[in-house]
């Protein structure tokens, strides 16, 4: 151990990253090498939008995981905040900036029914986010009898859902987002708190952490991001679709892991989730650029996804249980 | 000076008398092993000091005030710190960050408030040095050595310039030249004028840094004496009961 190795972190992080970003390079020059039309400006631009979608919930999320929680209502809770959004505008005449606020609010206020559930009532967050994986899609659907919600305003189109200064403004969004959860894992209380209650929840409550506050944050954080991104989707399209988020709850725990966060907590980082967030973009936009068809394209992903997890959790599994006891 | 007096101290569990007027005193400075069969009593002793349980009957003197514990934290303000056997430590942390847990040093950068790793390093440095222990401050306690997450258990109590510190086994599970690590700290604990209550089932280790041994059976203490007046043989039979008392 050297002296530079000083945040809350694993030894093997740094290696670990380091493979990733060298797999990211090798996917790039694969799809680059081999995909018409991958690497080109509007695609790469293209993949940086969707991953930032991913991204923007990937980050909280790789709290939750870390906290040894998980939230699986991703999709389906990206797709309601979207159909509440429009549906307010469109139905109830309410203005952009108070359907934002009202549309967050949701998304908060959610997050904390599932923090509370845990943590007072006990049920894991697994069941409570698959209840609520197929409560919200229902609900999407049923609202608006699986229709399109169309909403006019093209400044909230083509700001939110375009471009700023040359790339999408949801990777600008994404880009702040990072940031702000890389600078409190790495160097806030909050943080360290949130991996002393994955490490060791006893301990931490031991010395007076409130460890059910932080897996109530941490949950609140992922579903308010699930509304922003719910947000960003009707812009990009001009309207809430129920369906939209299909599958993104895969994506983006996949992203978090392969990103190097242990599934049964304790173990992660910001830099490593952008990493896997930008890898399973690539993989997702190459596939469709190879040709292969949408239907066979989730299988290869699945198989890619499930390979480069297998890799990353025996990683993580070795430095679990490296030289702990004897010296 | 005694720093803690315990007089009369009974704690019943429904119909377990757990503790049966154990009086006992605690010198500033000093080691006392406190030992018993499993049952005796000893955990619940040191979760009363603790205040971790309530006692039923008896008080605690602290410094010659009378105290009353509710709750830990009455306890831990007061200069009573206790390391249990799992050591509660975070794995995925480094040493420092687990000595400075909820009381991390920070700096200002810019606007913000940001933990300051390079002051909790040095510091958990020189308090390892005072311990005389070579655990380093920015290694995760997932790699470390029985003796050193005691050694980081420890400069945690430090931290907060623990008056007395209470052992539930700390030598339990560790292996034999780590134990020697933890006896120690214990020593180095004792130099810097902190009392001691050290719980163990080893007898070598209890006489190796105990000033005073005692002993409880089925909740009644049946002896107190100078480490040096006594010996393994009198104490194991103070435990099994061969002896009445001592
Ligand atoms: N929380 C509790 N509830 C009921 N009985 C307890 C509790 N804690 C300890 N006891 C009982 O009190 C007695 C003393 O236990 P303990 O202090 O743990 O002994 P030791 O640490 O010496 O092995 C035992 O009979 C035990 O079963
Ligand atoms: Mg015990």
């Amino acid at each position: 151990m050297t002296n530079s190795n000083s945040k809350p972190k694993t030894s093997v992080s740094n290696i670990h990253e380091l493979g990733l970003l060298v797999a990211c390079v090798l996917v790039l020059l694969i799809f680059s090498f081999t995909a018409p039309n991958f690497f080109t400006e509007r695609n790469l631009l293209s993949i940086l939008r969707s991953a930032s979608y991913v991204g923007l919930v990937a980050f909280p999320m790789t709290f939750v995981l870390i906290s040894r929680e998980i939230d699986i209502s991703v999709g389906p809770s990206v797709a309601y905040s979207g159909v509440l959004f429009a549906c307010l505008i469109k139905w109830y005449g309410i203005s952009y900036p108070l359907a934002t606020i009202i549309v967050l609010l949701w998304g908060l206020v959610l997050g904390y029914v599932v923090g509370i559930v845990r943590t007072k009532l006990f049920v894991p967050t697994f069941i409570t986010t698959l209840a609520l994986w197929s409560a919200l899609r229902g609900m999407a659907l049923w609202q608006t009898d699986g229709m399109p919600v169309m909403i006019g305003s093209k400044a909230f189109r083509h700001f939110f859902g375009g471009d700023f200064l040359g790339f999408p403004t949801v990777t600008w969004i994404m880009l702040v987002v990072f940031i702000i959860f890389w600078f409190l894992s790495t160097y806030s209380v909050l943080g360290t708190n949130i991996y002393a209650v994955g490490g060791n929840p006893k301990a931490a409550r031991s010395v007076g952490i409130n460890v059910d506050g932080i897996k109530i944050i941490t949950l609140t954080a992922t579903s308010f991001f699930s509304a922003v991104v719910g947000i960003l989707f009707v812009a990009r399209v001009s309207s809430g679709n129920s369906t939209v988020g299909e599958g993104m709850e895969f994506d983006v725990i996949a992203a978090v892991v392969v990103g190097g966060t242990a599934l049964g907590g304790a173990v992660g980082r910001m830099t490593g989730t952008l990493l896997g967030v930008l890898f399973i973009a690539m993989i997702g936009n190459g596939l469709v650029h190879w040709g292969i068809d949408p239907d066979l394209n989730k299988v290869v992903r699945g198989i890619i996804i499930f390979l480069a997890v297998v890799i990353n959790s025996n990683l993580t599994l070795k430095s679990n249980t490296g030289p702990k006891g004897e010296d | 000076m005694s720093i803690l007096q315990l007089n009369n101290i009974s704690k019943n569990f429904g119909a377990i008398v757990a503790l049966d007027k154990v009086t006992l005193n605690l010198e500033q400075g000093e080691v006392l092993g406190l030992m018993g069969d499993n049952g005796a009593g000893k955990s619940t002793l040191i979760k009363i000091i603790a205040g971790n349980f309530k006692q039923s009957e008896g008080e605690i003197l602290f410094e010659n005030n009378n105290v009353e514990f509710n709750k830990p934290m009455d306890a831990r303000n007061k200069g009573i710190e206790v390391v249990y056997q799992d050591l509660a430590l975070c794995d995925n942390l480094t040493a420092a960050s687990n000595i400075y847990l909820t009381r991390e040093l920070k700096k200002k950068f810019g606007p913000f408030s940001i933990i300051d790793f390079k002051r909790m390093f040095e510091s958990a440095k020189n308090i390892f040095a005072e311990l005389k222990s070579e655990t380093l401050p920015n290694e995760t306690v997932k790699m470390m050595s029985g003796g050193q997450r005691q050694a980081v258990a420890l400069a945690r109590t430090k931290l907060s310039k623990a008056k007395v510190v209470l052992l539930d086994e700390p030598t339990a599970a560790i292996s034999v030249r780590q134990v020697a690590e933890v006896l120690e700290l214990i020593r180095q604990l004792k130099a810097q004028g902190i009392s001691v209550v050290i719980i163990s089932h080893r007898m070598p280790d209890v006489f190796a840094v105990s000033d005073r041994i005692a002993v409880l059976r089925r909740g009644k203490l049946v002896a107190n004496k100078f480490a040096k007046e006594s010996s393994a043989e009198e104490v194991t039979a103070l435990i099994t009961g061969a002896l009445e008392t001592a």
